[in-house]
């Protein structure tokens, strides 16, 4: 499922600052280690890892590459999380329905 | 950037039934062999009540799975919650769920926020990046950006 390698992408504290960073504007792999604690390699490897979960690409500018946001990137997600809880709701709605459960021992 | 995803249903009972079905009694309706960490090998949901409290699925086997923490308890009209199931604290959203009295029932309304965080531009002039659970927990303290 896409929403997994989102989700993925998601789970590390340094890549969701690089996403809050690249919200604000697009920044090399230089600008981003230069304000992050990490290497500027360890950056690289958080990009990549972005690139493939979709949620940010690169355009080259000579022989810079400079990284953006991916806004779609994020829609998997939000479609599975959409209906992940149309499910919920829906049991939960459907509980009224039925008649009162009777008491069961433990 | 990211819009919450907000979802509303209406329920023909009263909102402190609504309201108890929802956390309470979530082991009744929730259900657990399509979303849960354990699927079929779920025995229990529960959700416990206060702030703080842990909403989380338990296995045939007795291992615990959380799925978030209770952050605002306003029985019986709010609740709102960390969500994590299945995955790190640190990576968590919030879901509010609202009960109000409409049309002879209640209507309740679901919303699952968090995905703002990865671009907080209060958090930015702040000069820091807290994208970890005080950042979640502060939106609904009322902290100050």
């Amino acid at each position: 499922m896409e929403h997994g390698r989102t989700l993925h992408a998601l789970s590390d504290a340094t890549r969701r600052n690089i996403l809050a960073r690249l919200r604000l504007r697009p920044h090399t792999v230089g600008e981003l280690a230069a304000r992050l604690p990490v290497s500027q390699p360890a950056v690289s490897q958080h990009l990549k890892v972005l690139r493939q979960a979709g949620l940010v690409a690169a355009e080259k500018d000579g022989v810079r590459r400079i990284y953006h946001l991916s806004v779609e990137g994020l829609e998997p997600l939000r479609a599975y999380v959409a209906s992940f809880w149309d499910e919920a709701l829906g049991a939960y709605g459907r509980s009224f329905d039925r008649a009162p459960r009777q008491e069961e021992k433990e | 950037m990211i819009e919450p995803v907000v979802k509303e249903i209406w329920v023909g009972a009263g909102v402190e039934d609504a309201f108890r079905r929802f956390t309470g009694e979530i082991a009744d309706w929730w259900p657990t062999e399509q979303h849960s960490v354990s699927g079929e090998a779920c025995r229990d949901v529960r959700f416990e009540g206060s702030v703080g409290g842990r909403i989380l699925e338990e296995a045939d086997d007795g291992q615990v799975h959380p799925w978030g923490t209770v952050t605002a308890w306003e029985p019986p009209g709010r609740v709102v919650f960390t969500w994590h199931p299945g995955r790190e604290p640190d990576t968590a959203q919030s879901v509010e769920v609202e009960f109000s009295a409409q049309d002879g029932g209640t209507r309740v309304r679901l919303t699952h926020t968090g995905w703002e965080r990865f671009g907080d531009s209060a958090a930015e002039m702040r000069g820091e990046y807290d994208t970890g659970w005080t950042f979640v927990l502060s939106r609904y303290a009322g902290a100050t950006a």
